[in-house]
């Protein structure tokens, strides 16, 4: 989650808190009120509804969540083979991460590399020759 | 970036596999020595994940990669520690960890003797069957390898890897139909494995292709002269040709901006446009009739059109576009500098 979209949440949900309490408030004003006005003149109660502010800002509010939560969510994975592998090949593990910038955990890059590697078959004794080619190879370079 | 740990190390270049061993000892460190499979260990220390275990085994491979021995036999204790010893996997672990530190020819002849006797108790024992293959592979003796692979398959004819495997003995002899034929069954099992499409006819035309790391290599293209060229008669060749060029487009449909896809596509169109001259004969088998030669220009052009863009791309190292290796890029520039000099001509 971004700073952004996790600010705006937080604004938000104070939003959202404070029209929870002013609704609680206008509640218990509107009851003593009622219950004053009932033993002096015993008139019907008057109907208790909530001022339109507070009941705008909690619909204003739930939208403000709602936008923070959007903003952070992860991009949304391509559901087209073509669009997906396409993105496998051309972007690698950099189109794979969220927003804090890690590698998602079940990335594994192309999932058919494993019929081209073959990790069953590994001919370990050619990769360790191989291996010690390259370091001399470097070693060599690094005198020059 | 630092490959992950969690992938398999086969393909990595030797820099990588290097970063990957060093390390072995901080994830060695970290983890638990001993993994109990008590209720009380498991209360105590957590939930063991599937993934250190695979993490122990990449490790394992990358280690004896890089001749650190030592670490490579810590992770294989802890697999034994927790999976026992006559597991099959951990059976097969060992044996390699045995291969990679036999000095001579009869130390292998032992590691074999040792994979015989485990595989006359249990023959379906099926990973040290892979590496008994491998290791035949290794040491020489290709036609044991394949007779005991093809023996392999005959019990477990659905392992792709086996007949991916199998395919690449195959071409190794140089004999492209059966390595082909075997290509297909792979085909089968994973139709929608988009770099298995292309090396499938890539196999009778540029053996490169199946190496990423060797494509800068320009014996590739030699020995797909060799390949075609020769004793090789005109209608099967253009049968190959049409289903390298089907193969090559199937490869893209699967998948968008696909390197090795275009490559080829490009390699093989060229070669179908320079000798353009030769009539097309037409043979029965309508299904490997070639398209008609605007077909094959427009599919060339799309191939020139999307490699110059990713080799752009990749030059200006735009976000989105660094996942192709860098050989497989520089292979393509020098394509298409040699088609544009050919142009020149």
């Amino acid at each position: 989650m971004t700073l952004l979209s996790r600010s705006i949440t937080v604004i938000g949900g104070l939003l959202l808190a404070h029209a929870c309490y002013s609704a609680r408030e206008h509640s218990a004003l509107q009851s003593l009120r009622t219950a004053t006005t009932a033993t002096l003149t015993s008139s019907p109660a008057a109907a208790a509804s909530l001022p339109v502010d507070i009941k705008l800002e909690t619909v204003i509010s739930t939208f403000i969540i709602l936008l923070g939560l959007v903003l952070g969510t992860r991009p949304l994975r391509p559901i087209e083979w073509r669009v997906w592998a396409g993105k496998i090949e051309r972007e690698g593990e950099e189109g794979f991460t969220d927003n804090a910038g890690a590698v998602d955990k079940d990335f594994m890059g192309n999932p058919f590399n494993v019929l081209e590697s073959r990790p069953n078959f590994v001919d370990i004794r050619k990769q360790r020759k191989e291996f010690a080619d390259w370091v001399q190879k470097g070693d060599a370079q690094k005198k020059h | 970036m630092a490959p992950s740990v969690l992938q398999s190390p086969v393909q990595l270049p030797p820099a990588a596999a290097l970063s990957l061993s060093q390390q072995a000892p901080a994830i060695l460190r970290n983890s638990p020595s001993t993994a109990s499979s008590s209720p009380f260990g498991t209360l105590l220390s957590g939930s063991e994940k599937p993934e250190q275990w695979l993490q122990y085994e990449n490790l394992i491979l990358s280690c004896l990669r890089t001749g650190d021995d030592q670490a490579a036999h810590v992770c294989l204790g802890r697999l034994v520690a927790r999976f026992g010893d006559d597991n099959e996997r951990v059976q097969a672990l060992r044996g390699l960890v045995k291969e990679a530190e036999a000095e001579n020819n009869g130390a292998l002849e032992d590691v074999l003797k040792e994979y015989d006797q485990i595989l006359s108790e249990n023959d379906t024992n099926i990973p040290v069957a892979k590496r008994r293959i491998a290791l035949l592979r290794s040491m020489g003796r290709l036609s044991d390898a394949t007779s005991a692979l093809v023996q392999l398959l005959d019990f477990s004819p659905t392992d792709a890897e086996a007949w991916s495997e199998l395919s690449d003995i195959y071409l190794s002899q140089g004999l492209y139909p059966q390595a082909v034929y075997a290509m297909e069954e792979v085909l089968v099992m994973a139709p929608n494995a988009w770099n298995v499409c292309s090396p499938t006819t890539a196999l009778d035309l540029s053996p490169m292709l199946m190496q990423p790391s060797q494509i800068h290599a320009r014996l590739g293209e030699l020995q797909y002269m060799a390949a075609t060229a020769p004793g090789v008669a005109n209608g099967s060749y253009q049968k190959c040709m049409a289903e390298a060029v089907k193969r090559f487009s199937r490869s893209i449909e699967l998948c968008d901006d696909y390197l090795r896809g275009y490559y080829g596509l490009k390699l093989v169109t060229k070669k179908l446009l320079e000798e353009n001259a030769k009539p097309t004969k037409q043979t029965n088998e309508s299904d490997f009739a070639l398209p008609d030669t605007n077909t094959i220009e427009r599919l060339n052009e799309l191939a020139t059109a999307k490699l110059s863009e990713i080799i752009r791309h990749s030059a200006a190292n735009d976000r989105g576009w660094r996942g192709y290796s860098e050989a497989e890029v520089a292979a393509a520039r020098e394509l298409l500098a040699d088609d544009a000099s050919a142009a020149k001509r």
